[in-house]
């Protein structure tokens, strides 16, 4: 088992640019349409169209394709599965030994659909932190609370979380390495011994988050906070020229989309 | 109520952490990940009731959504329901008997109940949903699989011989580790 000290959580990259300076809510509706209509129109030559689109986007949001590729290398081997599967073992009319015409058509179809979809969300998370992604969703989650569904506490919750991850990802390799200066050896013995050692650094982390969440809840009702009380904000959400402007090339799109699959 | 929220939070946070350590298992295809990050929910259900688990589920996936979604959503949407079963069914039994007793009972029941779920939910909806969303041909998953274990040869065998046993196996060890904190921790807990 790896630890900790290489764990990146997060991807953005906080540089400026007109992506990054779109309202949060108009990038994560764009791409819930743009996921939406790669399903619909499952066809070769649309993809390639999407496919200069997307670039054409992420020169717009100033991130190198380095940095977009690196995110992409994970998914990389399910890719070239799915593109190899779909190649030899696609019944269809058979164009050299068992490749089929069906087979290549499937084979490209269905990779750069995978490569499409996870460009796409990495797009949006390069470039927009997840504090203004959790605002968005708690947007988005406000018809909700018609339901009961507590969205208020969710998204607090989201944004306390969110705060406390780099301090637990901290603590963690702390206590991993007090326990590794004691002699453990994290990567010897079999199953049971290994989760054995985990035990002596998973108890103190408890005991700490209890604790500091004490803490917190004292600090806050010293600050007067009431969870139900109506809530203001540092930095507010605000719909710009921008975002109109990115609606109609979004609505452009669907239409573009649309004609060509009319005319192919 | 106040401080409930806050535990709730500090622990997605870890479980999120925990849930970006996953590694593969010995001898199961390598698209069935083993991650810790049950650990902090069930936890959680035992301390702050069974709905507080869930919370922890949820904001765990949905963190995991944002921050490095690889599989459309669908995988978070799977460790979801899987692991809400869990640390319902352990939370809830456990809020009736809380003891050593009612804690090993809460947690054998929901690890074979949770499997099962995980096996059924596989079987009629997450691997079709992978199939038709991501084009990933179920055939493929198999003929992965069967170079692991020569016994998967269609989708009942492979959601019987690996996904059953490996989330047998996955609660079993999340279950040894809780009873093994949560000895240590009680008091601190019900203070």
């Amino acid at each position: 088992m790896k630890f900790i000290g290489s764990l990146t959580i997060g991807q953005y990259v906080p540089i400026d640019s007109t992506i990054h300076s779109l309202d949060p809510r108009t990038k994560l509706l764009g791409l819930i349409l743009f996921m939406t209509l790669l399903f619909v129109y499952p066809f070769l030559e649309i993809y390639f169209f999407y496919l200069i689109f997307l670039h054409i986007i992420l020169y717009l949001s100033n991130i190198s394709y380095r940095v977009i590729w690196n995110g992409l290398k994970p998914i990389m081997l399910l890719i070239l599965l799915t593109a190899f599967f779909n190649l030899f073992f696609t019944q269809g009319e058979e164009v050299l030994w068992i490749i089929t015409r069906e087979g290549i058509k499937n084979s490209i179809l269905f990779s750069l659909r995978i490569y499409l979809l996870i460009f796409s969300s990495l797009l949006l998370t390069f470039t927009t932190s997840p504090l203004r992604l959790t605002d968005s969703i708690e947007f988005f989650m406000k018809p909700l609370k018609k339901l009961k569904v507590p969205v208020e506490e969710i998204s607090l919750m989201l944004v306390i979380a969110l705060r406390f991850i780099p301090t637990i990802i901290n603590e963690i390799d702390r206590l991993i390495k007090a326990q590794k200066s004691r002699g453990v050896n994290f990567e010897k013995g079999n199953i049971i011994q290994r989760i054995k050692k985990l035990i002596p650094v998973f108890i103190p982390l408890f005991i700490s988050f209890f604790k500091r969440a004490d803490e917190l809840a004292e600090a806050m009702e010293s600050r007067a906070y009431q969870g139900g009380a109506k809530r203001t904000k540092r930095v507010k959400l605000k719909f710009k020229r921008r975002d109109y402007v990115s609606f109609i090339l979004v609505i452009l799109l669907f239409i573009i989309t649309h004609i060509i699959y009319i005319y192919v | 109520m106040k401080k409930n929220f806050i535990k709730i939070s500090l622990l997605s946070a870890f479980s999120t952490v925990l849930m970006f350590l996953e590694f593969p298992f010995p001898f199961f295809p390598h698209f069935l990940k083993f991650d810790f990050s049950d650990i902090p929910a069930v936890i959680g259900a035992f301390a702050l009731g069974p709905m507080a688990g869930v919370a922890i589920e949820l904001l765990k996936n949905i963190f995991h959504g944002i921050l490095a979604s690889s599989t459309a959503f669908i995988g978070e949407l799977a460790n979801f329901t899987v692991g809400a079963v869990f640390v319902l069914i352990s939370g809830t039994i456990y809020k009736f008997k809380k003891s050593k007793k009612g804690a090993y009972l809460s947690l054998s029941i929901a690890t074979f109940v949770m499997a099962s779920a995980a096996t059924a939910l596989n079987y009629f909806i997450f691997l079709p949903l992978y199939e038709t969303i991501l084009g990933f041909k179920i055939e493929n998953i198999i003929q992965m699989s069967s170079k692991f274990n020569t016994f998967i040869t269609d989708l009942k065998s492979l959601v019987l011989i690996s996904i059953f046993p490996f989330n047998l196996i996955k609660g079993i060890i999340i279950s040894v580790i809780v009873i093994l904190i949560y000895k240590k921790l009680s008091p601190l807990l019900h203070k």
